[in-house]
């Protein structure tokens, strides 16, 4: 007896090969990796999404939920696994897998720890997608990039830290409240390392191509009347309040790396601010992550823009990158 | 001040109004994936978030805020005041208490009652000509208890019901015949969980319907075993649940297809929760899914399926039991 299947459906050339042309992996399936996963999906920017965690359950019942969904989406295939091999092929593959920092935990400490997990997940990755670009978004992420770099033995274009991507869109959200237009309309960057010491570059902030600085040439200093400093301050703040408010934060990151997903699956070469090896820039003479603006295509990195940055900011990227350094030179194991 | 020499105004700063407001009451795992939703789908020019925890409350504002640079919703509010969700046009229910363990559903439900007793009558005096959209469960029971607080007509009062169900079962059906799921029909309604009624008759690929090319569809002799994939889509929530703590995705895709249907006037059908009496039999003011038509005036319109006997009775049943709580409830 045939079943409803045979009745209903002739088969021409089902067995045509139906690898994933746009493959993304999402490592950890968190609030982080999660919001990844669903920016991702409802941008409709890949035809195949894995997932992948340690912890199981959790990880079987988001692809279960994920998967209940795809009536409403248009990836048509979405897996998980803690093996690896549900990753293979994968075009792009997220980190946001790591551990979160203890109280009273030293930063050294912490990434020594996060070094230990990302000597499990990179080398699995890599051998699953030897091809792929990675997007390390754990923290602390410049030196996690670093790490990831480190461990995969791909070319240094092939991994990106999320980086300042999300300060920058903070940053332009935050002032473009107060001048009462649209985030995308008001061109700002945020660049260095991610967290307390990033760099607003006041001298590139314009509205329409008009420079922020020539209007008011105090801006971004203490003396300036209007007290632009206080957005930027609000912008390294603003993960801590929202962190403090509802325990982590996990959308506008999920978006972000959705913003640069789309870049990079798509070729676009669209500028954006990422963690990249800046050694031999700027008077740099380590190998550190930082971000600048990035041109990313499908072979991740394409280019790096020369940023004209003034004397003061040169000198807090040098500072961020020996900090960095002092970090990076004493982990073992890499 | 820079703005004055960046800016020159051309129309008096009056703020214009929002056109095609939504707010979601609830901001938890359900209501985030729902408003998380709906703004990745671009379908409101603001969203308003309420509830009672303040905090949490911000944060999740706040967290949505940062994204502003990738989506196209200029406002994003929230406040535990409801006068933030002013002129809505869809309002999304998702607050409600959750059943504890060994809690009758009679418990859980007024539970749930004496919040909606709070929530429905704010919503409705900042949003009087607002959609409501019942999310929280028992979902057809607390839309009727939101038809009734409100004082809405039965039109514009629905429940997400079995949509999330239907579509459980037509992603089912899209992995046994390696198919999008967009393109296997198959309709599930009536009660929103256990006793959901799969209607097996209008199941169906390309208008080919299954149950002509196997008859047995849905018994208990049906060797293709098709009942089964019904039980997989009532227990599907329960296992979600048991492996992550709870389901939020699927039912926050679901919840915004069903607003862009209402937004933006599709007139599309969906099998969702609403008032059922004259219907199949049933003779108690109870709201079961039936396929509706969804369009910016609300759920204009109701399908007439051609059921069996059998699903009729399901349906019937359902309905003495959903009366049967709610005419004990203290409304």
């Amino acid at each position: 007896m045939s079943s409803v299947l045979q009745k209903l459906i002739t088969p021409l050339a089902s067995n045509a090969s139906e690898t994933p042309r746009n493959k993304v992996t999402v490592v950890g399936v968190g609030q982080v990796g999660m919001a990844c996963a669903v920016s991702i999906l409802l941008r409709d920017l890949c035809d195949e999404l894995a997932l992948v965690d340690v912890m199981e359950d959790r990880l079987k019942g988001e692809m279960m939920d994920l998967q209940h969904g795809s009536l409403f989406l248009k990836t048509s295939k979405i897996v998980a696994d803690k093996d690896y091999a549900v990753t293979a092929n994968s075009r792009l593959v997220v980190v946001t897998a790591g551990v979160r920092q203890q109280e009273g935990e030293s930063r050294l400490n912490l990434v020594q720890r996060n070094v230990n997990v990302f000597k499990a997940i990179i080398p699995q990755i890599i051998k699953y997608s030897p091809n792929c670009t990675i997007v390390v978004v754990s923290n602390p992420v410049d030196v996690l990039t670093y790490v990831t770099w480190k461990l995969s033995g791909l070319p240094k274009h092939r991994v990106i830290g999320s980086g300042t991507n999300l300060d920058s869109a903070r940053f332009r959200y935050l002032m473009a409240e107060r001048l009462g237009i649209h985030a995308s309309s008001f061109n700002g960057w945020v660049l260095g390392e991610h967290g307390d010491t990033s760099v607003p570059v006041w001298s590139g902030a314009n509205v329409a191509g008009v420079n922020l600085q020539k209007l008011n040439p105090d801006i971004g200093t203490d003396a300036d009347k209007e007290q632009w400093k206080a957005t930027h301050k609000a912008v390294v703040d603003s993960a801590y309040e929202v962190i403090k408010l509802k325990g982590y934060t996990n959308w506008a990151i999920g978006l972000s790396v959705a913003d640069l997903t789309e870049s990079i699956l798509k070729n676009m070469s669209r500028v954006h601010p990422v963690s990249t090896m800046v050694k031999d820039m700027y008077g740099i003479g380590e190998e550190v992550f930082l971000s600048l603006p990035c041109v990313l295509n499908s072979s991740g990195v394409g280019s790096v823009v020369n940023m004209t940055l003034t004397e003061g900011e040169v000198a807090q990227l040098r500072k961020s990158a020996d900090t960095l350094w002092g970090i990076q030179k004493d982990l073992k194991d890499l | 001040m820079s703005t004055e020499k960046l800016l020159s105004r051309v129309m008096e700063a009056e703020p214009v109004g929002s056109r095609s407001k939504v707010t979601v009451v609830g901001v938890g795992m359900v209501g985030m994936a729902s408003a998380v939703s709906v703004l990745l789908k671009d379908l409101c020019d603001e969203l308003a978030l309420v509830d009672v925890m303040e905090d949490k409350l911000r944060g999740e504002a706040m967290d949505l805020q940062h994204g502003a640079l990738f989506l196209k919703t200029p406002r994003i509010v929230a406040d535990k005041d409801y006068s933030v969700t002013a002129n809505s046009k869809v309002v999304v229910v998702t607050a409600g208490a959750r059943q504890q363990e060994g809690e009758s559903r009679l418990n859980l439900v007024q539970r749930n009652v004496n919040i909606f007793k709070f929530i429905i009558p704010n919503i409705v005096k900042y949003s009087p000509h607002c959609i409501l959209l019942v999310v929280s469960n028992p979902v057809d029971i607390l839309t009727y208890v939101a038809w009734k607080l409100s004082g809405f007509p039965r039109h514009r009062v629905i429940g997400s019901g079995t949509n999330l169900d239907s579509a459980r079962f037509r992603h089912l059906m899209g992995e046994k015949f390696q198919l999008h799921p967009s393109s296997c029909h198959g309709w599930i309604i009536g009660e929103h969980g256990d006793s959901s009624v799969a209607v097996w008759s209008g199941v169906n690929v390309a208008g080919v319907s299954l149950q002509k090319l196997n008859p047995k569809m849905g018994a208990e002799d049906d060797g293709e075993r098709w009942k089964d994939v019904h039980k997989k889509v009532v227990d599907g929530a329960y296992e979600v649940i048991r492996l992550k703590g709870y389901t939020s995705w699927a039912i926050g895709m679901s919840v915004a297809d069903l607003v862009e249907s209402l937004l933006k006037n599709l007139h599309r059908v969906h099998p969702v929760s609403t008032l059922v009496q004259g219907l199949h039999g049933v003779k108690d003011e109870v709201f079961l899914s039936v396929p509706c038509i969804l369009g910016s005036g609300g759920l204009t319109d109701v399908v007439h399926m051609t059921l069996k006997p059998e699903e009729e009775e399901q349906l019937r049943k359902s309905a003495e039991t959903l009366w049967g709580v709610q005419k004990e409830l203290i409304l």
